[in-house]
């Protein structure tokens, strides 16, 4: 497949990930421990690209997903990177 | 930016790997623009390896490693190289790509566009900010759609009005925002399946869009919630490039590029059975019409093993000759060549260029799915082509970008019958799916049975299974959720029940 960014079509929500300071707040304003956040895939594509921008991504890193929804106008979503098989 | 690629040898790659600066001398004169990479690929494919290029001159005695020990015409120094995995549809030649590399040639490479495209947040409107803005002052988080729609009229309504308009924003927002432990998954699955039942059984669930099928209706909501592997009819709906999409040539071309081209398509299939050969007699006029050429043909004909080969390019046949002398195997061969692909992408069965309106762009539809190599096509738009295959997009553009095809097409497939439902239960199903990160079906195979509690599961479907299994391991069940709490006998944990009480009483201090 020729190299083409995944995250500018159409389809791809942008995707950015959270710095290890913000995870911290973000988490408290959630109430919710990191394990009970979606999950995304390592080797998602979208992945891949976000880490040909930024370097390579740490697993457990928090990942923002800011959608465009047909309802609210935009509404952001939150995935914790892992790999291997969510149980 | 230009590289030279070429293909070399395991062996001369280990010499160039052994010193960091290394001139090697090759039969190759590279033209003059500058040239700051290249590129060594084993097999003509993959590229292994990219090294930066010092200078280039001509050919004298002063060179570490040859690549050949005759025809040398210029040194190229050497300096590291880095190994990279990069692949020959990252290249172009002239602006053409190339499906294999056999010697040397100079090449652009195509970039990877990294350039950030503005995101969502940066996109809002100075004014709409200020509303959003207002919001978070009086404490909650207004969604865009409103604060666009409030933004646009704030200056007819007027600074009063436009206070108590967000006041009462607010209110209506938190009375209509769902309860705590409100069972929204079975408000969901109700909300679908009530109009589900409405849903004509058989009936007008193929749409023919001219000779093309599409499932649709009731067999395809249960295809798209079940996460199949290969949907039933896959089909795309491709984009050309902003620049070429109003041409008929170039639309024209991609259909014919893209359909997959079989020899009957083109020619007739002549088996002689006194001479015990099989002929190819093209057509030129359809071979015109598919864009295929005879060395196409006469490429593709080669897959047929066993066979001599005679093609004849003036009076365009090719004979093909079983070395075998059987009608066995001539049988064989003729229905090899029938069915054989002379060009076209796997997968891709039809493909057809349609004008959505009057002057409007050409949209090309196909039956049949290949996203992957699609996007390749230098005339395609590859960021806004779709289809209707779920899984092969959560594998070619992400989780994400498969949850959005989800409830996209739960969406259209409910509306194409007139049905409504509320968007936010189909979203709710899109984005259960697509939790783990992975595609997974409702039902047992998928979201019902990897829940955590063993009475859950088995209450569910196959019941014997679940327990046994859970005997075996020792699992415990912690009684969280609705269906083990029946079973038991207790309050389910849902509204009130997901209260926990305790009246300590009236203590008495004596």
């Amino acid at each position: 497949m020729a190299r083409f960014n995944v995250l500018k079509h159409e389809m791809v929500p942008e995707h950015s990930l959270v710095s290890k300071k913000e995870e911290e707040t973000l988490l408290r304003s959630l109430e919710i421990s990191k394990e009970l956040l979606p999950r995304i895939n390592r080797n998602d594509p979208a992945i891949k690209a976000l880490e040909e921008i930024s370097g390579p991504i740490p697993d457990g890193s928090i990942i923002r997903i800011v959608r465009k929804s047909p309802t609210a106008g935009s509404s952001v979503y939150y995935r914790v990177l892992e790999e291997g098989v969510f149980k | 930016m230009k590289a030279i690629v070429w293909k070399d040898t395991k062996k001369n790659i280990d010499m160039l790997l052994k010193k960091h600066q290394v001139k090697y001398a090759v039969d190759f004169a590279p033209s003059n623009a500058k040239i700051e990479k290249g590129y060594i690929s084993t097999d003509g494919i993959n590229f292994q390896f990219e090294v930066a290029i010092g200078s280039v001159s001509p050919f004298k005695d002063d060179a570490d490693v040859l690549k050949k020990k005759t025809g040398l015409i210029s040194v190229l120094t050497l300096e590291e190289l880095r190994p990279v995995n990069r692949h020959i549809s990252d290249f172009r030649f002239n602006g053409k790509k190339i499906a294999k590399l056999t010697g040397f040639m100079e090449g652009e490479i195509k970039e990877l566009d990294l350039v950030p495209s503005a995101t969502i947040e940066e996109k809002i409107d100075p004014e709409v900010r200020k509303v959003l803005a207002d919001a978070k002052k009086m404490s909650f988080d207004m969604p865009l759609s409103i604060a666009v729609k409030i933004a646009a009229k704030r200056a007819e309504i007027g600074e009063k009005s436009y206070k108590k308009l967000i006041k009462l924003v607010q209110e209506d927002l938190v009375r209509k925002a769902i309860d705590p432990y409100e069972a929204v998954g079975i408000i969901a699955a109700q909300s679908i399946g009530e109009p589900g039942t409405q849903m004509t059984m058989r009936t007008f669930h193929f749409a023919g869009v001219r000779e093309m099928n599409v499932t649709l209706g009731l067999p395809r909501l249960i295809e798209i919630v079940d996460a199949r592997r290969i949907p039933s009819t896959p089909s795309m709906t491709i984009y050309l490039r902003k620049d070429l999409e109003k041409s008929e040539e170039v639309a024209r071309r991609v259909v014919k590029e893209i359909e997959n081209t079989t020899v009957l398509d083109v020619a007739d299939v002549i088996t002689d059975v006194n001479d015990l050969t099989v002929s190819i007699k093209l057509d030129k006029a359809k071979m015109e019409e598919r864009l295929v050429e005879f060395s196409d043909v006469s490429f593709a004909v080669e897959k047929v093993r066993q066979v001599n080969i005679t093609p004849d390019e003036k009076t365009r046949t090719i004979v093909l000759k079983p070395q075998q002398e059987s009608f066995k195997k001539l049988y064989q061969v003729q229905e090899q060549v029938k069915v054989l692909t002379i060009k076209g992408l796997t997968g891709i069965k039809r493909a057809i260029a349609r004008k959505e309106s009057q002057d409007g762009p050409y949209v090309i539809y196909t039956q049949g799915s290949n996203l992957r190599m699609v996007m390749d096509i230098e005339e395609v738009d590859p960021y806004r082509i779709t289809t209707n295959d779920i899984i092969e997009i959560s594998n070619v553009l992400g989780i994400e970008a498969a949850r959005n095809a989800i409830y996209n097409e739960s969406e259209r497939t409910l509306q194409e019958q007139g049905l409504e439902v509320d968007r936010r239960h189909l979203m709710l199903v899109a984005d259960m799916m697509s939790f783990t990160g992975s595609v997974r079906a409702v039902g047992r195979t998928g979201i019902s049975g990897r829940k955590s509690s063993v009475l859950a599961r088995a209450a569910f479907e196959i019941t014997t299974k679940h327990l046994l299994r859970a005997g075996l391991l020792g699992e415990t069940d912690s009684l969280t959720g609705v269906a083990e709490n029946i079973i038991v006998g207790q309050p389910i944990t849902l509204g009130t029940g997901s209260v926990n009480l305790v009246y300590r009483g009236n203590r008495k201090s004596d």
